[in-house]
Parts: structure tokens; C-alpha cells; sequence
């Protein structure tokens, strides 16, 4: 069933100087269950559709489509994680995770049951009462994530949330994350510039041109399902992929350098 | 413990010991360098004053009760000066950031008055406000007010802006985003603020007491020059010393207890 769908969907940010068109005719979905990855060189506009998946900013023209209704105007919750994991440092772990409930005036018995049982859940019981500060990296971003699904989403957006972690962190986190969400059943949009990231996490990749970001191609990724991601990446078929996503960006870029060639 | 750990802080209990040991030793030396000067007349103590003739005549203040009074006279103008200037500078400062219209508006008007020298206004506020402590206060209120706005204003447009966007995906309002993020984040701030503002409210009582006043420790200062007496004179400024030194250490006895208590 198609959860998320968006429609011909352009944007543009104006300031004194230009009107700089960041997305261009995006159209593609997201089904049920689904773990999409949203690709593109750095800057191409990808956090901007995040943004506007979350309903922050509204397309300038275009659809976009929750539920079947306009996301402004949908019931259905979306829970964002951010590149970095924006804990408050002045509130524990478990205020943090009861962030959300709390600004939307659900902080009750039943909300703080529920995150105390994710928490502990995934492996933060001892950290309830702890501040931010003194956790690891792994860790802080795991509070995130529970602090998203503490508001039961119908669907996850995460903006490049490994980018901050060390190498090693980052693939730990990845499976982690991945895990977490497959067990919550849920519903994830990733956007990321790690292609090796996309192709473990997701079963569809939307790779975009760069700025303004058009769809470039949709690939579908048939790697094992079950799999964690770092097991996926030691799958046959995960070579092609990363080749073929490589590829269609390096053309892509190619062609913008000789344009710029061509011009001086 | 290692050997090396506890060379490390027996070194660093000693550096602290003789921190302390040459603080003391040059008040010591000043004090009784002053005190020899005087008494050996190198330089005339009616100019100069000194120490021993400072402590008697504190003493003489003390007895007659005029001691007290002049000390509360400015502690209370400067204090209720301090408060109203932080507080009514903290509510400014969070409308002109919820209003980003009135904030464009007013910024060349709130440039204009920090580098204006306030106490150029010193002799409109006496005809408006008459001779007495609402003038004084007021003065106080003005030093300080300007640089509070300020300082708060940038504190709270420097919060994270993915901060703004997690709250935002929440669905949080702009009410919600000031009391759960905005002045939570900034009472780092606020402890800098209340810093600059113990000095720079003692700054308006005295500089109003010099100006219209009948009591208060400026009064005693402007008294004594007068009347030739550098005894008072020296003596309202130690007790001025002792008086905002004290108010500094609350202060920081106030940022060590809010430290703790958010975690930071």
C-alpha cells in the first residue's frame, strides 16, 4: 500500500539576490514498510525535501501526499531524526525521549510507559536518568531514534543520522538502527551521500542529479530483507549496486564539469 | 591510584596553595605599603589616606548607625536596579525575537542607545524624576537594560536551527519552541548577563547617587571629596569593594547550583 507519495513536487528558496530552484519535479513513493534511501551529491537538495516531507516547508507546486491526504493536513505523524542527534543537554535521556509528547501536551503515564519499555528495550534502562553528555555516541543516537518513535509514527525521516559518528560507530549504529526499525515495523525515508549506507539499509534507492535535485532513477535494491546491513554488504549482488548508483552520479557530474569547460 | 596521578595532584594542590598564599601576601603588601607611606609621611595622608585611618573611621560610621544606612541605601538601588533591569531586558529580548518584523525595526534604536554614554541622560532623568532613589534606580536600570536585550537576543538566535526543525517536525507552536528549547538553552546566558550586569549596575547607583542623592555609598564619596576628607572617601570605596565582590560570588554561587542542576 502506498503510504507517502509525492507529485511533480518543486521548491525554491528566494533571497535578495536569486531565486535558487533547490527541487525540481520530484515525484516518486513510498509504500508501507518500505526503507527508501534518498541520494544525491552534497548540497543537491536533499535535506530540503526532508524538510519538506515533514510538512516544515510547503511544496511551491506539487503534491505531496500522506495517507492520501496533504501532509499539512494529515493526522498521520511523522518522526523526524536529525544529522545530528539534537539531545538537550539540560534533560536526561528520558526527558529528551518525552520530548515530543511533551510539546504536543500527550505527557501522561501511558507516553512515559511507553518510551521507558523502548528504552529499556534497546538497551538504555541504566541510562534513563543519565544527561546526554554522558553517553556515547552509539547511544545518544539510539535516544534519538526512540525519542521519534515514542510518538508512534507512521513514518521515519532520517537526515544523514551516522554523519557525525566515527567510522566504525557508523556501521555499528547502522545496524542498530536498522534493526530498531524493522522490529518497530515501521516505515523509513533515509536520506544520506554514503551510497555503500543506502544500498545495506534500503529496498529503494532514489538517486537525484545535482541541484536542482530531479529524480534521476529509481533503482530497486533485491538483497535479502532479513539481513542486518552489515551482512548485506557482504552479499554478492552489493558490488553491482554501488557500482551502478557510482556511475549514474559520476555521469551526471561528468557532464556538469564539461558544460563548465565548454563555458570558459 | 598511580604514582604518577598523585604526583600530578600533590603538584596541583601546591600550585593552588601558592595561588592563594601570593593573593594574600600582595594585599598584605599593599596594604601595609600604603599604611608605611602614611605614616612615615613619604606622601601626605591627607591626600592619601590610609588604612589604619580607614578601619577608624568605618568604625566611627558603624557606631553612629550612619554606616548602615548609607549601605543599604545602595545595595537596595543597585539590587532592585539589577533585577528590574535583567528581568524587564530578558522580556525584550524574547519579544523581539518572537517578532522578527519588530526586531528589524528596532535595531538601529537599540544600536543608537548602547553607544550611547547613559549617563549623558543623567540630568534628564533628575527633572523628570526628581532628587531620590527612583532616579537612581532608574539610572541603574538604564546602564544595564541595553546590553541585557542584546546579549539574550543573540543567545537566542544562536540556537541550533536543527533544534527549531525537530520541534517544528513535532508540530511544536512558537510558544512551545521558546519554553521547551529557546530559554532552557539560554541560561548559560542569562548567568553572563547577570555577570556583566553586578558591575554594571553598581556603575548606575553610584554614578546616580553622585548626581542627586542624599544617602547611599556615591553620597559618601562626593561628601568626602568635598569636604577634603580622603578618610571617607577611601573608606565608601573599600566598603564598595567588599559590597560588589559579595554580589559577584552570589552570582557565581547561583551558576554553580544551575549548572548542577541542568546538567551542563
Amino acid at each position: 500500500m502506498t503510504l507517502l507519495e509525492l507529485k511533480d513536487v518543486c521548491f525554491s528558496y528566494h533571497s535578495k539576490d536569486a531565486e535558487t530552484t533547490a527541487v525540481d519535479n520530484v515525484s516518486f513513493t513510498v509504500d508501507e514498510g518500505e526503507f527508501v534511501g534518498i541520494i544525491g551529491p552534497s548540497g543537491c537538495g536533499k535535506t530540503t525535501i526532508l524538510n519538506l516531507l515533514a510538512g516544515i516547508y510547503s511544496p511551491a507546486s506539487g503534491t505531496i501526499l500522506l495517507n492520501g491526504k496533504k501532509v499539512s493536513e494529515s493526522t498521520s505523524k511523522i518522526g523526524l531524526m536529525p544529522q545530528r542527534d539534537q539531545l538537550f543537554p539540560w534533560r536526561t535521556i528520558e526527558s529528551n525521549v518525552l520530548l515530543g509528547p511533551e510539546v504536543l501536551g500527550k505527557r501522561n503515564r501511558e507516553t512515559k510507559k511507553y518510551a521507558l519499555l523502548l528504552l529499556r528495550k534497546y538497551g538504555l534502562g541504566d541510562f534513563i536518568k543519565k544527561y546526554p553528555s554522558e553517553l556515547s555516541g552509539g547511544m545518544r543516537q539510539r535516544s534519538a531514534l526512540i525519542r521519534t518513535l515514542v510518538l508512534k509514527p507512521d513514518i521515519l525521516l532520517l537526515d544523514e543520522p551516522f554523519s557525525a559518528l566515527d567510522f566504525q560507530t557508523r556501521i555499528v549504529v547502522c545496524d542498530d538502527v536498522h534493526s530498531i526499525i524493522k522490529q518497530e515495523k515501521k516505515t523509513a525515508v533515509i536520506v544520506s551521500h554514503d551510497i555503500n549506507e543506502c544500498v545495506s539499509l534500503c529496498d529503494k534507492i532514489i538517486v537525484l542529479t545535482k541541484r536542482p535535485a530531479h529524480v534521476l532513477e529509481i533503482i530497486r535494491i533485491d538483497l535479502n530483507k532479513t539481513m542486518s546491513p552489515l551482512k548485506r554488504r557482504e552479499s554478492q549482488a552489493f558490488p553491482e549496486y554501488f557500482k551502478k548508483i557510482w556511475k549514474l552520479l559520476e555521469d551526471k557530474n561528468e557532464r556538469s564539469t564539461t558544460k563548465i569547460s565548454e563555458k570558459t | 591510584m598511580s604514582e604518577a596521578q598523585r604526583k600530578y595532584l600533590k603538584k596541583r594542590k601546591i600550585r593552588i596553595v601558592i595561588t592563594h598564599l601570593f593573593r594574600i601576601c600582595l594585599l598584605a603588601a599593599f596594604i601595609g605599603g600604603w599604611e608605611l607611606i602614611a605614616r612615615y609621611n613619604v606622601v601626605d595622608p591627607f591626600i592619601i589616606s590610609s588604612p589604619s585611618r580607614i578601619v577608624r573611621i568605618i568604625g566611627t560610621l558603624d557606631r553612629s548607625g550612619e554606616l548602615n544606612k548609607h549601605v543599604i541605601a545602595s545595595l537596595y538601588e543597585t539590587i532592585a536596579g539589577f533585577l528590574i533591569a535583567t528581568a524587564a531586558g530578558s522580556v525584550f529580548a524574547i519579544i523581539l525575537w518572537w517578532s522578527d518584523l519588530l526586531r528589524d525595526v528596532l535595531e538601529p534604536y537599540i544600536i543608537t542607545l548602547n553607544s550611547l554614554p547613559k549617563i549623558a541622560l543623567g540630568p534628564i532623568i533628575i527633572v523628570w524624576m526628581g532628587i531620590g532613589k527612583p532616579a537612581i534606580i532608574f539610572m541603574a536600570v538604564l546602564i544595564c537594560i541595553i546590553i541585557t536585550i542584546i546579549s539574550m537576543l543573540s543567545g537566542f538566535c544562536s540556537v541550533d536551527k536543527e533544534k527549531i526543525m525537530l520541534l517544528k517536525s513535532m508540530h511544536a507552536n512558537k510558544f512551545k519552541i521558546l519554553t521547551k528549547l529557546i530559554l532552557p538553552a539560554n541560561i548559560p546566558t542569562l548567568i553572563s548577563v547577570l555577570k556583566i550586569n553586578v558591575g554594571l549596575s553598581w556603575v548606575g547607583s553610584i554614578i546616580g547617587e553622585y548626581l542627586s542623592s542624599r544617602e547611599g555609598l556615591g553620597y559618601l564619596i562626593v561628601y568626602g571629596s568635598q569636604i577634603f576628607q580622603l578618610d571617607l572617601v577611601m573608606a565608601s570605596t573599600v566598603i564598595l569593594c567588599v559590597l560588589a565582590g559579595g554580589m559577584y560570588a552570589a552570582v557565581a554561587i547561583l551558576e554553580k547550583i544551575v549548572r548542577k542542576k541542568f546538567g551542563q
